[in-house]
């Protein structure tokens, strides 16, 4: 499965939307579900399901699809 | 035999809660919280839950975040779980009328506060007062308390269940606290001890449920996630949000489920390790050494569960004689003949066995714990009586001490002098049952029985020193019972205190012992001199020695002598109240065309003439 489909799945399970709604451009601000809260859910599910340790410091630049991809790659994430 | 070991995508393939409880609890599998969610979403599957929850959580720390894991618990227990999250860092203020709290109509208020909420000076190094000062502040600390419960307390709020976030670094004067004279962990255990006879003697319904438990279990750094504490003000790692989500719900189960009330026990790899029929009393695996430790420390376990008020019962398929050597005379025995309230040891059916426990010991079977090591007697039992809570013993000796510890419904949530003492009461009324026996065979009546026990019944009005018991006995008693009107001590109270109301309960003597408080009837008092039973109620330990009757004329004489001129009174029909059927009519009540039953108290006329062979004795 791709990146991206991976993390479609997840931020899906997470926040509870459909995962179609998820798309490679998808924003914080797209998702009502995506809050503060749902953003705290979101990094845990995160390093539970891709096997990673976010610092402190990336939990607030972690806001959007792209962004996250691009973290996920450059951690060697496949 | 149970499998040890177990994959997450194995539980996706379970198909009950029951099973899947049972592999969770034994097979230390840890869950993501995507995970988390597919099994949620998979149990969503099987049947509906049978239960409905309703939670308010007042917090001062992010709470939200626990809801997946409190649906995992909810699902896996059948719970319909409604979760209310009041704004964060509101607590005293949310209890007002018409506040959200109170609207969501809680079973649960859960209060999750930090420790520094209880008091300003908490922020300071504990060690930096002085003894007195620390005394002087734990008192403050309790005053504080009382008045947040005491305000919380005047709405309809449920259980109120107090938690405190456990210190996120070990005591300040670090290795030396244990023996410094202001040592931290000393001052916290002696409140936290303070808290819990505040809230017991003080508010119904209410329990300091204590996080530090869940802390030593886990561990301070799989307790506490740093990082989303400290930017998210959200403590727990997965782990402890499991494990507290799990806690929270056990406590509605209790709250919501039957009464668990009996422990059925298996002898052989249950109790000990090894068949006694074969491998004989010096072959069976008890005493000091493993395997045999594991099986002594259970019998340990289960001498606790008795001291919750929990009694025992033996249900094995051996030769009587062999269990009854073990019983007597195995060194490293800790259940004894005393210990348990009824034995079954024949070859007959499980499921046969359990019917006939529930006869003689005048229990509902849902209120049965059946615990086993056989795939064979469990999926009998499951299939023939599915109201048994069925608890297979673990394959591997060292889970086997361990086997009840997440059956929720052997937590509770309140102990009563009565509660403490029931297996011996049972053992009494084994004793009676025998001698009654006796009696029959050699020719006696049973009125005769009845006199040599000797008894003598004491009848109390309004005594709220007996509250916590009299709202137990609502809850759980289901079979001698005219209406199972269920009430928590919080309505019993109201009923105690007003004026309108008479609550009666009594206790029972004679010769082998004493019952506790066996028996309560609350009587409206109305204004036209006429009074209404809106309960009646006895204690299945008690049925069958006309103490029923001698409390109802009890109650009757009070009644005629404070003017009453007529007593009304209803039965409603439950699956389990049929005991209780014909009472009102055996004891003179005329059955109105209505459905209602009415005794008139004018004259001596309503009081029987029959002696009874029980000395009433009141207390006002």
């Amino acid at each position: 499965m791709s990146i991206f489909k991976q993390l479609q799945a997840v931020i899906a399970a997470t926040l509870k939307v459909p995962p179609e709604k998820i798309t490679e451009a998808t924003v914080n601000e797209d998702l009502a579900a995506w809050d503060s809260l749902g953003h705290v859910n979101l990094m845990i599910a995160l390093e539970q399901s891709f096997d990673i340790f976010l610092d402190v410091e990336d939990f607030p630049e972690l806001t959007s699809v792209p962004v996250i991809m691009r973290y996920l790659q450059e951690h060697d994430i496949k | 035999m149970a499998k040890a070991k177990f994959s997450f995508d194995d539980l996706l393939l379970i198909g009950t809660r029951a099973e899947l409880r049972a592999i969770i609890a034994t097979s230390r599998i840890s869950f993501s919280l995507t995970e988390a969610q597919r099994l949620v979403a998979r149990i969503q599957t099987f049947e509906p839950p049978a239960h409905t929850l309703r939670l308010a959580i007042a917090h001062s720390y992010t709470s939200e975040l626990l809801d997946p894991w409190l649906s995992l618990a909810a699902a896996l227990q059948g719970v319909d779980l409604h979760t209310y999250h009041a704004p964060y860092g509101m607590t005293v203020q949310l209890a007002e009328e018409n506040s959200a709290l109170v609207k969501h109509k809680p079973d649960i208020t859960l209060l999750m506060l930090q420790r520094e909420d209880l008091h300003p000076d908490l922020h300071k190094p504990l060690a930096g007062f002085s003894t007195a000062e620390q005394e002087a502040l734990r008192a403050d600390i309790l005053k504080r308390i009382g008045g947040i419960v005491e305000r919380i307390r005047r709405y309809d709020v449920g259980q109120i269940v107090l938690t405190l976030l456990p210190a996120l670094q070990g005591p300040g004067l670090g290795l030396y606290d244990a023996q410094a004279e202001r040592s931290e962990t000393m001052w916290w255990a002696g409140l936290k001890a303070a808290i819990g006879n505040l809230l017991r003697d003080s508010f119904q319904a209410s329990l300091f449920l204590d996080l530090d438990e869940v802390l030593k279990q886990l561990g301070r750094t799989s307790f506490f996630d740093y990082r989303l504490w400290y930017s998210a003000r959200y403590p727990f790692k997965s782990e402890a949000a499991r494990e507290i989500a799990r806690h929270i719900v056990d406590l509605g189960v209790v709250l919501k489920f039957p009464k668990a009330k009996l422990i059925v026990l298996d002898a052989d790899n249950t109790l000990w390790g090894g068949i006694i029929g074969e491998d004989g009393i010096d072959g069976i695996a008890l005493g000091p050494d493993y395997p045999g430790n594991t099986f002594l420390q259970f019998q340990r376990r289960l001498l606790d569960y008795q001291q919750r008020g929990f009694i025992l019962a033996l249900c094995s398929k051996n030769n009587p004689a062999d269990v009854d050597q073990v019983l007597k005379q195995h060194p490293h025995q800790l259940l004894r003949d005393e210990h348990f309230a009824a034995r079954r040891v024949n070859w007959l059916p499980k499921p046969d066995n359990l019917v006939s426990l529930a006869e003689e010991l005048n229990l509902g079977l849902d209120s049965f714990i059946f615990v086993d090591d056989s795939d064979h007697e469990c999926a009998a039992v499951r299939q023939r009586l599915p109201q048994v809570e069925v608890v297979q013993t673990p394959s591997r000796p060292i889970d086997i001490p361990g086997c009840l510890e997440q059956v929720s419904r052997l937590e509770v949530l309140s102990l009563t002098a009565e509660d403490m003492v029931k297996t011996e009461m049972y053992a009494q009324e084994r004793r009676r049952r025998e001698m009654r026996q006796q009696g029959e065979t050699g020719g006696d009546g049973m009125s005769d029985y009845l006199t040599s026990l000797g008894m003598k019944m004491q009848v109390s009005f309004n005594m709220p020193a007996h509250l916590a018991r009299l709202s137990q006995m609502t809850l759980k008693t289901n079979q001698f019972n005219l209406t199972t009107h269920r009430y928590d001590e919080r309505q019993m109270q109201e009923f105690i205190s007003g004026a309108d109301w008479l609550v009666a309960d009594f206790s029972l003597t004679d010769v082998f012992g004493h019952s506790g408080i066996a028996g309560l009837a609350i009587i409206h008092l109305g204004s036209d001199q006429l009074a209404s039973l809106d309960t009646f109620l006895m204690s299945c330990r008690v049925i069958g020695r006309l103490a029923e009757s001698a409390f109802l004329r009890c109650l009757l004489s009070h009644l005629s002598e404070q003017g009453f001129t007529e007593l009304s009174a209803q039965y409603l029909p439950t699956p389990k109240n049929e005991l209780a059927k014909t009472f009102l009519s055996d004891q003179g009540f005329e059955l109105r065309a209505d459905g209602s039953y009415h005794c008139s108290l004018s004259g001596a006329a309503s009081l029987p003439g029959v002696a009874l062979p029980i000395a009433v004795l009141v207390e006002i």
